[in-house]
């Protein structure tokens, strides 16, 4: 594999499942790269189908359709042992530290159960993985090697489940909402061991988060998610000072801050109103036009589609917030509408 | 100067369980003033809910509960269940965290309402019933008639939380706390329903109290924010003056630990180490100190009493920060690595 | 505003707060919970088992007609004799050794075999768990002791026909409680994880289900032993079980029934130690079912 080559390639991903309400549209044609040594963040809202979409690129379960191309192989055409082996540097780190590690194990076994799945050495080779691998995230094997699950904080069981997806050097780890249930503090402290394995173990990350400013802290891009599609995708910086889709947009907005007030400058609004739609019959054409404050007749005819309006910075938008009249005749006829 | 609508006076409670009693609240003190939005923030284990749940007396009976916590002129601890009903829901009326646990999901929404409208005053089925739906209107719900006859299951977190409010207000409380109510939203649900509380505390005159440990949440929509940590305050000040001008280390380490829009890529939070102290065994001196950076000897031998140490502001630190925002590392020769 | 009271966050756990002796007491209450009626039922199996052997005990059938109907606290016979002059005491031995081989004997095939079928209809579902079900209802539907009463008619009476009878009546209980705990586990997020990790079908049943479903399944086959014995004496009672004049308290009752005008104790003393035997493996299997957290 040459070193630009994707790591991670997925292409029009979609997932559905039935319900007793009908049909839930859970992801509804996602692609993506994922490149080596890159952190790509996925942002979104309840409902945006991004843990749907972390389980089926894991193929667990399976995809209702589309390809999910990782290290050259196509995992939706894998199946059995070879499904096994293609996975193996691909690992995933959960939302819940707790729910996320079987409570009747001790912490030693829980790291080392991914090394004798996989033959991963003898049972010296892997007891000294594992003691490698804790302290790696900053827990000592003896102290805690042979507790149970409901005797460490949240922390230190989502340090132990961290542990557990890079015992076998990994490519690739998916991390769904890692540290959504941890104390701010915490918090910080798991993201900067992200951060350090990531330079340490040469590791690529999916971060999927619904805070926009935890994903772009750890990202290099971040691409928005909307109820199963993916609205817009860009560097970090760029999606942030340059949004070019109103959810991505709203999202911005609505997110308070820290900094230093004057207590004159307006609060953290909200600027898109109404509900979340429902995703089991989403709306026609652009899924965000029912709450968008810019949709158009266009936007319920027509599904826009993905296009890439600047570097790297690629939106779902017949209107998307440009000022420059580069793209289609459409966009100059925007006007800033009311809020 | 006006009186205070809450004044709370060195509360405590205990949990005594198996093993050593666990100080949940120890020595809390605070006023919150008529049309004020007062914000207590503290991570979980600080004791900000269960000094908001002493005061409206929700605590289960294994809790002591000591000190002074007046309502108008009223003291509330100590008061029978039948009193205090008589407060809640007509004074102080409460939000909680998740809508999914408070709602009863068998029953239709307009009922529930109705119920929480008939508890506390003595109107008929039919005006209740009305009543519910005006309050529906009051929280921006459309079509209230319609909602009225949904359940709770039908609806999404947001409306439900909305419906929350709504029962909350249903006897036009004069105080509203809001316990973490908006943390199982999304952000821009979040905003929404935050939109609305503000709006509502205008419309109504109400006093409103946020449980939060978004510090991010006080800043926004607080005037006034308390930091707990360990069932201590340890920091009070306006909202702008608190972000702008941080004293408290515990203060600082938080708002420098979140991960802000502004950030470059990859850069690594400044952290600090440690966990939250058990609070059956809390350290002699500040409890913060084991995990400060600016913590000397005198620190861990006493601790620090929360005091007004400048117009406005309250702070209980023997070395507190002396530059605001993000910077400072506090008087120099002092750095110690925890 | 609305009523109910939701969790809180608080770092202890919400026992009634009592003086520090009062704790004390707490702790040991529930230790004797468990062991008053454990050490109870070890004892008594002790003695059913091993006493014979060590003591001698005159044997509890061949008895001589010269000694018959003696009362309880007679010189060499405690409980006295019965009709045909057996000695009360080592029939409740022997007894006793019948019921609970019965009792365990039955208890551990519905584990095994329906415990086996329904962890692996809760974990492969599909048409696995369609099939199994079937098969597991199939069982359940059978009146229990109806099926006991033809296989024993069937068959013919003996303690080992006795034993499979009852199976079909432990399997699919086993196999019901398996199947729905499996099937709750498997929503977890930790099964996912080892799937993820690698780990195979047959691994994951082993190390991850069954040691999560064990207490539940555990607590309830103690219960379940209780309600085996009381059938098993049921059976006998009704000449369907151990022949006679082997001893089993069900046949002890009645055999007894027919004199109890008389001596009233050939009825009262095997049916309070069937009592006693069921009652404190209740109070086991419920003491057991507080210490693991099942519900």
């Amino acid at each position: 594999m040459t070193p630009n080559e994707p790591l991670l390639t997925v292409r029009d991903l979609v997932h559905e499942f039935r319900t007793t309400s009908g049909i839930v549209h859970a992801v509804s044609g996602v692609s993506f790269d994922v490149i080596p040594g890159e952190t790509l963040g996925i942002v979104g809202e309840t409902g945006s189908g991004k843990s749907t979409l972390a389980r089926a690129v894991l193929q667990a379960p399976r995809p209702t359709s589309g390809s999910v191309i990782f290290r050259g192989m196509d995992l939706t055409r894998l199946h059995g042992t070879r499904l096994l082996q293609a996975r193996r540097h691909l690992q995933m780190v959960f939302q819940d530290p707790f729910g996320s590690l079987d409570p009747k194990w001790v912490v030693r076994d829980l790291v080392e159960e991914p090394l004798i799945a996989y033959r991963a050495g003898g049972r010296a080779a892997r007891r000294q993985r594992v003691s490698e691998v804790l302290e790696l995230v900053g827990l000592d094997p003896a102290a805690h090697g042979r507790r149970r699950p409901r005797e460490l904080s949240g922390g230190q069981a989502q340090r132990v489940a961290i542990a557990r997806a890079i015992a076998l050097n990994p490519a690739l780890i998916i991390c769904d909402e890692p540290v959504s249930s941890l104390d701010v503090l915490i918090q910080a402290q798991v993201l900067n061991l992200f951060e350090r394995l990531r330079t340490e173990l040469g590791l690529s990350y999916l971060f999927i988060a619904h805070d926009l400013a935890l994903v772009k802290q750890v990202s290099d891009r971040v691409a928005v998610m909307y109820l199963g599609k993916l609205c817009e995708a860009g560097p970090g910086e760029t999606v942030y000072r340059e949004p070019l889709h109103p959810y991505t947009r709203a999202l911005l907005d609505s997110i308070p801050s820290t900094d230093p007030k004057d207590p004159a400058a307006p609060r953290a609004s909200a600027t898109i109103s109404g509900e979340p739609p429902s995703p089991v019959h989403p709306p026609s054409g652009c899924r965000f036009r029912t709450r968008c404050p810019r949709a158009q007749d266009i936007c319920a005819a027509e599904e826009p589609a993905m296009r890439e309006l600047a570097a790297g910075h690629t939106v779902a938008c017949h209107f998307p917030l440009v000022e420059a009249a580069r793209t289609t005749a459409r966009s100059e006829e925007i006007e800033e509408t009311p809020r | 100067m006006t009186e205070p609508l809450l004044q709370v006076e060195n509360l405590r409670v205990t949990f005594t369980g198996q093993g050593r009693p666990v100080r949940a609240v120890d020595g809390v003190s605070y006023r919150v003033y008529p049309g004020q939005t007062l914000a207590i923030v503290g991570e979980s284990g600080s004791g900000k809910t269960v000094s908001c749940r002493a005061v409206m007396g929700l605590l289960p009976s294994a809790a002591t509960i000591a000190g002074s916590a007046r309502f108008a002129g009223t003291q509330l601890i100590g008061l029978t269940d039948d009193q205090l009903r008589r407060h809640r829901g007509a004074d102080v009326a409460m939000v909680f965290q998740d809508p999914t646990r408070s709602l009863n999901p068998t029953m239709r929404i307009g009922g529930q309402i109705a119920e929480a409208v008939r508890a506390h005053r003595p109107v008929t089925k039919a005006h209740a019933r009305e009543q519910a739906v005006e309050l529906l209107r009051l929280v921006r719900i459309p079509l209230p008639e319609r909602r009225c006859t949904e359940y709770p299951h039908q609806l999404s977190g947001g409306m439900r939380q909305r419906v929350m409010i709504a029962i909350a207000l249903a006897c036009r409380p004069r105080l509203l706390i809001a316990d973490e109510a908006t943390t199982a939203l999304d952000v821009t649900t979040q905003a929404q329903i935050m939109e609305l509380l503000l709006e509502l505390q205008a419309e109504l005159r109400m006093t409103l109290l946020l449980i939060s440990h978004d510090l991010g949440l006080a800043a926004s929509y607080a005037d006034e924010v308390i930091v707990m940590y360990a069932g201590r305050i340890v920091e009070q000040a306006p909202a702008t003056l608190l972000f702008s001008r941080v004293r408290m280390p515990y203060t600082q380490a938080l708002l420098e630990a979140i991960p802000r829009l502004e950030r470059p890529a990859h850069s690594p939070l400044p952290v600090i180490g440690g966990r939250p102290p058990d609070l059956s065994a809390l350290p002699t001196g500040c409890s913060f100190a084991p995990r400060c950076r600016h913590a000397a000897d005198d620190c861990r031998a006493a601790g620090p009493p929360l005091a007004e140490h400048e117009p406005g502001h309250r702070w209980a630190c023997w070395h507190p920060v002396s530059q605001g925002g993000s910077g400072g590392m506090g008087p120099p020769g002092k750095d110690r690595k925890t | 505003m609305a009523a109910s009271l939701p969790d809180l966050l608080v770092t202890a756990d919400t026992a009634r707060s009592r003086p520090p002796r009062a704790r004390a007491a707490v702790g040991w209450g529930k230790t004797l919970k468990l062991w008053l009626p454990a050490g109870f039922l070890i004892l008594l199996a002790a003695a059913c088992f091993i006493w014979p052997h060590v003591y001698p005990v005159p044997k509890p059938v061949g008895g001589s007609v010269l000694n018959a109907g003696l009362p309880p606290l007679s010189p060499g016979h405690i409980f006295g004799t019965d009709p045909v002059g057996n000695d009360v005491f080592s029939r409740i031995l022997y007894g006793g050794q019948v019921s609970f081989e019965v009792g365990f004997a039955v208890t551990a095939i519905g584990l095994l075999i329906g415990g086996g079928l329904g962890m692996t209809a809760g974990y492969w579902g599909g048409a696995v768990d369609a099939v199994i079900s079937r098969v597991l209802d199939v069982l359940i539907a059978f009146p229990a002791l109806v099926l006991a009463l033809a296989i024993a008619e069937g068959l013919g009476p003996s303690e080992v026909h006795v034993i499979w009878a009852l199976c079909v009546f432990s399997i699919p209980a086993s196999g019901r409680i398996a199947r729905s705990a499996t099937l709750a586990l498997r929503e977890q997020t930790f099964m996912l994880a080892a799937r993820l990790s690698g780990t195979r079908g047959p691994r994951i049943l082993l190390r991850h289900v069954i040691p999560n479903i064990v207490p539940q399944l555990l607590t309830f086959s103690l219960l379940g032993v209780g309600v085996i014995i009381i059938l098993e004496g049921a059976l006998s009672y009704l000449g369907l079980g151990i022949p006679l004049p082997e001893a089993s308290w069900g046949s002890m009752i009645a055999q007894g029934q027919q004199t109890l005008t008389a001596s009233p104790d050939l009825v009262l003393i095997p049916s309070a130690f069937l009592f006693a035997t069921v009652v404190s493996l209740n109070l086991v299997g419920d003491a057991l079912r507080e210490r693991w957290g099942v519900r």
